[in-house]
């Protein structure tokens, strides 16, 4: 049998996260292919409704990733973004929704290892729950 | 043609036509709906009404028209998805609901005869239940010139007269579906016909008329369409969907495109109910609105079911239900604006 | 003791010296108990004016309509509309006064302290007065209410039909006000969080289940979203695309628009819908509960917010309603917000 192979999409800050990614690729060390960048200008521009979003077009987890607080680009959109992710994750805890299928994580343009170690496990931790099927749509 | 059949054999009934769908009201917390039935049931004495129309049997919310998909070798699949030949039989439809099945008739079965409609409309057999008292205090079939026994729209017609229903066959289709077996029905005797005279009158005269003169009402509205009674009336208005989607008569509809891949093609075309209380019911896409406010929204759904529909087809498009009124959550009472309207100078 | 004289006095004068250009209040209800919204522009109208534990409404939905109508029309607004408002309606204009949708200068509070009550539940009443055709209710000072029917009053303990926001309110003496009838009393009948206790002690599927059960149900009248005052938004993600189409859009535009959430009232669109409002109301719901009596299918769409304003308060310290100089709460952050759940 096929092994199941998680969707995830990750919203990387271009300033940071993605940074990071980045260096993760270069620097040779190898992460998951599960994981679909979606670079964003900033992790406190990302709403709620794209996270649904992902959810409802299939994603099977969802990671959302900012630079570490104070280091915003932005100088504090990463603080809002916190304040607004919270509250999503409250709220899709409360509904019923698997709370390990949404992550927050701060990232460094530096941290490529972090970046690494975080997609593996959140990988394999969505492997072992199995696809989502709560919010996709049409159902 | 009359028959009587025993309460307590109803649910046997049930039981030889268990291989169709059968709908029967059932309690949802606090109101009524039509479920599929369990099994050995019977119609519960309590019940009301319910608070979604039966229109949903018919006109579903969201029904797909045709589907779409894309098979591997790059041809297209069509699904017209109309192969719905099971039988459905929805137990329990109050005349009122009855009636307005009749109204959706004219709309959908008449000049063009939609298809989808008039599928559903085959394949689905009514069971009305006549009320021998009124469901709601909003309730006013008298008032649309219809009755508590009324028959319009419906296949068969159950009348409760305390142990035994009288059945009365109404059409081919319900006649039919009875027929296989005639052990369960008695012959009508003189002594149901008499109680079911009696309790006839009793429901007639409990049920309120709201509106003396509704003739008047529609006359008024040809000279009236830019009183100063719509805004007043409408002032409390929250323009929501309450009143639209849950009257039996409402049948506006919406038609779009839905697309669930790309990659592979699938894409659904959908009709799902709309709603002319919703500001963007009108909305041109120029941005341009012929309906900007809720005055004439609500002017609009007043004119429609009293001038509009009854100059075309020479009926009220209301059945006096009461949904409207029941679950408005400003109180705007629609039998109270056209006792207005009718008293207008 | 709140006595409606007083408040028609005061409303009389108002309309008479043209101190407002209307009054939004309530009058006795032609279907069942509920007392209705009226607007009066007449001071001799003003003696249909009621005040009793059936004014369940939250009128405030009517100030934010006149603004969008003031809007539309670019009309210079000269008077302020005057309002009766209880206590949850008074934090839901402070809501909107924080936000600065509405000036303090157009509106006229008259404020009515629900003292030892609060108004009733439409549905509570339903089962418990069956037949009995209830015509008013009475406050009375000991916590009961006095119904009162075609065959007498009857005495009730008023946790048995007092609405389930008001066994939870917070505070039951208006704010902002610029007249206010009633006494300011300290009451407190449940905890403020009860009503989600039980929702949030069940385990994730139970709570699944739980909902997906209740928003299926959804026909997407979107009368929640209309009834609500913070719903002001000439945009919702779900409306079909055209609303937000101006005169000035382009083809372009009109043709990129994202349609979150299909027409097709499928049980994960209703779930996104309920999930985006829940969220758009964080920190602003003052819950008046409006959201859930009005719903036809009877979904407690207030239980989203409360789970949203206990998160607020809990996490962030945040409550809603009070304060209208205080940043609203996503608009704002404090260093020491919570961080455990971010790796």
């Amino acid at each position: 049998m096929e092994q199941y192979e998680p969707r995830i999409i990750a919203f990387l800050c271009k300033w940071c996260s993605s940074a990071g990614s980045d260096l993760a690729g270069v620097s040779r060390m190898k992460y998951p292919p599960n994981i679909i960048p979606i670079t964003v200008m900033c992790s406190g521009s990302v709403s709620p409704l794209y996270v649904l979003s992902a959810f409802r077009n299939g994603a099977d987890g969802v990671l959302i990733s900012g630079c570490h607080p104070g280091d915003c680009h932005y100088i504090k959109g990463n603080f809002y973004a916190r304040r607004k992710i919270l509250l999503l994750t409250e709220l899709l805890n409360y509904i019923g929704m698997d709370e390990k299928r949404f992550k927050m994580s701060w990232v460094s343009a530096a941290e490529g290892a972090k970046f690494t170690e975080l997609a593996k496990d959140f990988v394999e931790e969505i492997r072992f729950l199995g696809p989502q099927n709560k919010l996709i749509r049409g159902n | 043609m009359e028959v009587v059949i025993q309460r307590d054999s109803f649910p046997q009934l049930l039981e030889k036509l268990n291989r169709y769908n059968i709908w029967l009201p059932r309690k949802n917390g606090d109101y009524w709906e039509f479920k599929l039935s369990r099994g050995k049931e019977s119609l519960d004495k309590k019940y009301t009404n319910t608070k979604l129309s039966p229109k949903k049997f018919v006109l579903p919310q969201t029904e797909t028209l045709f589907q779409i998909t894309e098979g591997e070798n790059g041809k297209f699949n069509i699904d017209e998805k109309q192969k719905k030949d099971s039988l459905d039989i929805v137990f329990g439809i109050r005349p009122c609901d009855g009636v307005a099945l009749s109204h959706l008739d004219k709309v959908f079965l008449n000049s063009f005869k939609d298809p989808y409609y008039s599928k559903k409309r085959d394949n689905t057999v009514f069971i009305g239940l006549a009320c021998e008292t009124p469901p709601f205090e909003n309730c006013s079939c008298t008032t649309m010139g219809e009755s508590p026994f009324s028959t319009k729209g419906l296949d068969i017609l159950l009348k409760d007269i305390g142990d035994r229903y009288i059945v009365e066959y109404i059409t081919d289709k319900g006649k039919k579906l009875f027929s296989g077996f005639p052990n369960l029905f008695g012959k009508i005797t003189t002594k149901d016909k008499e109680s079911l005279e009696k309790i006839k009158k009793e429901s007639n005269k409990k049920i309120k008329k709201r509106v003396e003169d509704l003739s008047e009402t529609t006359k008024k509205l040809d000279i009236m369409f830019d009183s100063d009674l719509w805004f007043h009336e409408s002032q409390s208005c929250i323009n929501c969907g309450i009143c639209t989607y849950l009257c039996p008569s409402c049948h506006c509809f919406d038609i779009n495109d839905e697309q669930l891949s790309k990659k592979p093609l699938n894409v659904k075309r959908v009709r799902t109910w709309d709603n002319c209380q919703f500001p963007i019911f009108t909305m041109h896409s120029s941005g341009h609105n012929p309906r900007p406010d809720k005055q004439s929204r609500y002017r609009r759904r007043i004119y429609h079911k009293f001038s509009y529909f009854y100059k075309t087809e020479g009926e009220h498009l209301c059945t006096g239900c009461g949904r409207c009124s029941n679950y408005c959550p400003a109180g705007i009472n629609i039998f109270e604006t056209l006792q207005k309207v009718a008293e207008y100078e | 003791m709140v006595h409606i004289e007083d408040i028609k006095k005061e409303a009389k004068r108002l309309l008479k010296e043209k101190k407002i250009k209307y009054l939004i209040g309530y009058k006795r209800g032609t279907n069942g108990l509920t007392a209705l919204p009226t607007f009066i522009k007449e001071p001799e109208d003003t003696d249909e004016l009621i005040w009793e534990a059936s004014c369940i409404q939250n009128l405030s939905r009517y100030l934010v309509e006149e603004k969008k109508e003031q809007l539309k029309n670019k009309a210079e607004n000269t008077l302020p509309v005057g309002i009766i408002a209880k206590a949850c309606d008074t934090r839901s204009i402070a809501v909107l006064l924080q936000e600065k949708f509405l000036e303090r200068k157009d509106i006229y509070i008259i404020g009515v302290s629900c003292e030892y009550g609060g108004v009733i539940d439409q549905k509570k009443i339903k089962k418990k007065f069956r037949g009995k055709k209830p015509e008013k209710v009475i406050f009375d000072k000991t916590n009961n209410l006095l119904i009162g029917t075609k065959f007498g009053n009857i005495k009730v303990p008023a946790e048995e039909i007092l609405a389930e926001r008001c066994i939870e309110c917070k505070s039951t003496f208006p704010l902002l006000c610029d007249d206010v009838f009633g006494e300011n009393v300290k009451r407190k009948i449940s905890e403020h969080f009860n009503s989600i206790k039980e929702i949030e002690e069940l385990p994730a599927e139970s709570r699944w289940e739980f909902w997906h059960g209740h928003l299926e149900k959804c026909i997407r009248c979107f009368a929640c979203r209309s009834v609500c005052p913070m719903c002001f938004c000439t945009e919702c993600v779900v409306d079909p695309i055209e609303l937000a189409v101006t005169n000035e859009s382009t083809a372009r535009e009109k043709a990129e628009k994202v349609k979150w959430i299909e027409r097709s009232t499928t049980a994960t669109d209703n779930i996104i819908f309920q999930l985006v409002r829940t969220l758009h109301l964080a920190g602003r719901c003052i819950d008046c509960g409006e959201c859930e009596r009005v719903c036809p299918v009877d979904i407690p769409i207030r239980l989203l917010n409360k789970k949203m304003e206990k998160t607020a308060l809990e996490k962030f310290g945040y409550e809603s309603g009070f304060d209208i100089n205080m940043p609203s709460l996503i608009s704002n952050f404090k260093d020491e917000d919570p961080q455990d759940f971010i790796r």
